[in-house]
């Protein structure tokens, strides 16, 4: 949910800018009617269902406020400061960071890798591209239940074809470092196949005479890749990483269904963290200031990410 | 209590829950069912091996009251029930009755959602002080908030030790004679635990000790199980004037130290926590679980000569867990008098009975236990004798009144901390026990309003 509220705000955020970029035109005057009439009834359903909640749950980061009974009270930056002043707080955060400085990166190391491949001809291409992206489809639930009984410490596949390989067993289960391994695991398995997509998307855009021309003067396929491909594919390549870098702080529900956040804690991520305020305490203030932490964070990334992007792309240039 | 849903329960859980909201969305807001008979909403939790013995309830139910209409729908146990019943609380779609856990208890009153139940008790269809008499006290404890009954039971639980009679044999031990103390216990598991292949890591241990992530779903399940050692310890969760909670004095040290001492004696830092799973596969010998289960067990345990014992007696001798489900009439029911004729009904002994036969469960009333037809009943099912027998050292922890789920979630992560992370369980608890007390030293005890006669402790008659 919060993907995609985030996914949403982000391409309101576009629109907005490339809005700017045009001369103004009310929406009531002429074809701009009918645009408004057809819609309307999305505009209604995102008003209802994402606007207003963004707005009611920042004005709730002021409030105490429990769920059940509906009275509220008004506590100032009460609840922030909680937040800040609770050491599970920080373990939750640098959990989520470890998980997503984890992830990102493997995870658009092997989504280039793959689509680089698979931009080869070659047989069973399209099998393969299909095999690749049916993690992102799989039910997390479902895959969450799977993985959970591969990583199980003696009945599950993992432990035993270690054991079969000679390896010693891995206590998937009962030991921090190891649990977050196995959450990255299925964090870059369940992902990884939409930045593939997108690769693949970008790298077919470009043109072919620069490869062919980089041939003609004696590159090689490294030269190629690093020369052609990557400074071209810097587009997309932000934006896999903005939207890699989201995903993965909002990370939840392969940790609920896999790890549940333990052992210790140590699986434990923000947003599990805000669940668990919110819908196990029912304290619903401080879980939007926990919530306006995440989006003031993700939006401050965001920024860093597409600043340092854009001096780099002036600097080539 | 937070109930265990079964390896065949969770299957259907979720298909169930969807199918039956769509249901319940197609039929919203309609109060009268067709023919003028009155229709009673029943939110519940029971597994998919229970639903048989319920639709057979339900149509007894209407066949003795033609005139109502009860509408029994399904809502996943745990989070999910207390987060639906949150939702139509605030939406005004609240159920007529619904099950609710002790746990709900301050939240539901706190937001004036629910009758006292003693308004009905002591109403004109009332029930007599010897039937509220004859029902476990312990269960009525639970029931009750701040000394005031807002529920009644549906039924009761406890908790007994499930045991492999085959591994018994196997590791030399008498399958007659399951572990009657701590000490037993320990000795039998080191017996039973095994290393095939000398690897150091074991193939099979004696007893599943229930620990699993303290913050997780589980965590209330964990700590239940661990309040029944806590008893046989002679210890109790929180003291009379929910001032100082108790586990961390000397009866919930020995219980952690126990839970500690079997943890690492079997090295269950390297072994399954899906305690079930290891139970049915032989991997365990011994677990904890309830009497909920045991329709599932012949075919689960199909090839397998199992057991249902007491659980062993501590320092402070035998006890056990209650647990149960509780019905709780919401406010904003249309038809308060129809909900508690099945309340009432349900809670009669000859019901009992007959939904104790067909569910599995245990009767919530002590004369249920000397009816002929019963007792012949538990003749010819050992299992949930057991269950019925431990009734009579089955007690309940003295229920929290005041940021209730904090202080268990605390517990629940000392256990973590002592067992799988192998700190000093004196440490962990201490710890877990200031960061509580704080809690009930901020506690609002003037939010709720002065509690109504309660049922005295000893489980007699409410005074009014």
């Amino acid at each position: 949910m919060m993907a995609e509220v985030a996914a949403a705000e982000a391409q309101g955020l576009r629109r907005v800018a490339s809005a700017a970029a045009r001369p103004r035109r009310a929406p009531w005057r002429r074809d701009g009617r009918t645009a408004f009439l057809l819609l309307a009834p999305t505009l209604a359903v995102f008003g209802v269902f994402v606007l207003f909640p963004i707005v009611f749950s920042f004005y709730l980061s002021f409030q105490q406020w429990n769920l059940f009974s509906g009275a509220h009270t008004f506590v100032g930056g009460a609840n922030y400061r909680a937040v800040f002043a609770d050491p599970e707080f920080w373990q939750v955060f640098r959990n989520t960071a470890v998980y997503t400085l984890a992830t990102v990166p493997l995870n658009m190391a092997l989504a280039l890798g793959v689509a680089v491949l698979l931009a080869r001809r070659m047989r069973g291409k399209r099998l393969l591209r299909a095999a690749f992206f049916t993690p992102v489809v799989v039910s997390s639930v479902a895959a969450g239940v799977i993985w959970r009984w591969v990583f199980d410490p003696n009945l599950g596949l993992f432990n035993v074809s270690l054991g079969a390989l000679g390896l010693p067993a891995v206590d998937w289960t009962s030991n921090g470092t190891s649990a977050m391994a196995a959450l990255i695991i299925v964090g870059v398995w369940k992902t990884f196949g939409v930045n593939m997509v997108l690769f693949s998307a970008g790298l077919s855009g470009i043109p072919r005479q620069y490869y062919e021309a980089a041939a003609m003067d004696g590159a090689r396929a490294w030269g190629q890749f690093r020369h052609i491909t990557l400074p071209l594919l810097a587009p997309t390549t932000l934006f896999v990483l903005v939207l890699s870098m989201i995903g993965s702080f909002q990370v939840f529900d392969i940790v609920f269904v896999l790890t549940r956040g333990g052992p210790l804690g140590a699986t434990k991520v923000l947003v599990y963290y805000l669940y668990e305020h919110a819908f196990k305490y029912f304290d619903m203030g401080y879980a939007s200031a926990v919530a306006y932490l995440l989006f003031a964070l993700l939006f401050a990334i965001t920024l860093v990410q597409i600043r340092a992007f854009r001096n780099r792309g002036a600097g080539a240039v | 209590m937070q109930r265990r849903a079964s390896l065949g329960g969770l299957r259907l859980a979720l298909p169930a829950a969807l199918g039956l909201g769509l249901l319940a969305a197609g039929c919203g807001g309609g109060e009268e069912a067709e023919g003028g008979r009155t229709r009673v909403v029943f939110w519940h939790s029971f597994v998919n091996s229970t639903i048989p013995a319920l639709d057979e309830l339900v149509a007894r139910f209407e066949r003795e009251h033609p005139d109502i209409d009860l509408v029994p729908q399904y809502i996943p146990t745990g989070d999910a029930l207390v987060q639906k019943l949150i939702t139509a609380v605030r939406s005004n779609t609240a159920p007529d009755v619904s099950w609710i856990h002790a746990d709900y208890l301050e939240d539901l009153v706190a937001a004036d959602a629910i009758y006292p139940m003693s308004e009905f008790i002591d109403g004109p269809d009332g029930l007599s002080p010897a039937d509220l008499a004859d029902i476990y006290p312990a269960l009525l404890t639970y029931a009750s908030y701040r000394g005031t009954l807002y529920s009644l039971p549906m039924e009761a639980t406890n908790l007994g030790l499930l045991y492999n009679r085959d591994l018994f044999r196997e590791a030399g031990l008498d399958p007659d004679r399951p572990p009657a103390t701590w000490d037993e216990l320990v000795a039998y598991s080191q017996r039973l635990t095994l290393d095939r292949n000398g690897d150091g890591r074991f193939e099979r241990i004696g007893f599943a000790v229930p620990v699993s992530p303290g913050t997780g779903p589980d965590g209330p399940w964990m700590v239940w199980q661990f309040t029944a050692f806590l008893m046989q310890a002679g210890g109790d969760i929180i003291d009379s004037g929910q001032t100082r909670v108790l586990y961390a004095h000397e009866p919930g040290r020995q219980a952690l130290n126990l839970w500690k001492r079997l943890f690492d004696l079997q090295n269950q830092r390297q072994f399954s926590n899906e305690y079930q799973s290891t139970f049915v596969s032989q991997q365990a010998a011994m677990m904890l679980d309830g009497p909920w289960n045991l329709p599932n067990y012949p075919r689960l345990l199909r090839g397998i000569d199992w057991g249902i014992a007491p659980l062993p007696a501590g320092p402070d001798g035998p006890a056990t867990v209650v647990g149960g489900e509780y019905l709780a009439i919401f406010r904003q029911s249309a038809h308060p008098e129809a909900a508690w004729t099945f309340v009432k009904w349900v809670a009669s002994p000859e019901i009992q009975a007959f939904w104790s036969q067909r569910s599995g469960y245990l009767p919530i009333r002590r004369s249920v236990l000397e009816l002929p037809a019963y007792r012949a009943f538990l003749a010819e099912n050992p299992g949930l004798r057991a269950y019925a027998e431990q009734m009579a050292v089955a007690r309940a922890q003295r229920s929290v009144d005041f940021s209730s789920l904090e202080i268990q979630r605390n517990l629940a992560v000392a256990i973590e901390q002592a067992t799988v992370g192998g700190e000093d369980p004196g440490a962990v608890l201490d710890r877990a026990a200031a960061a509580s007390n704080a809690l009930l030293d901020a506690a609002d005890r003037t939010a709720v309003a002065a509690p109504r006669p309660a049922p005295a402790p000893n489980g007699a008659q409410p005074v009014e």
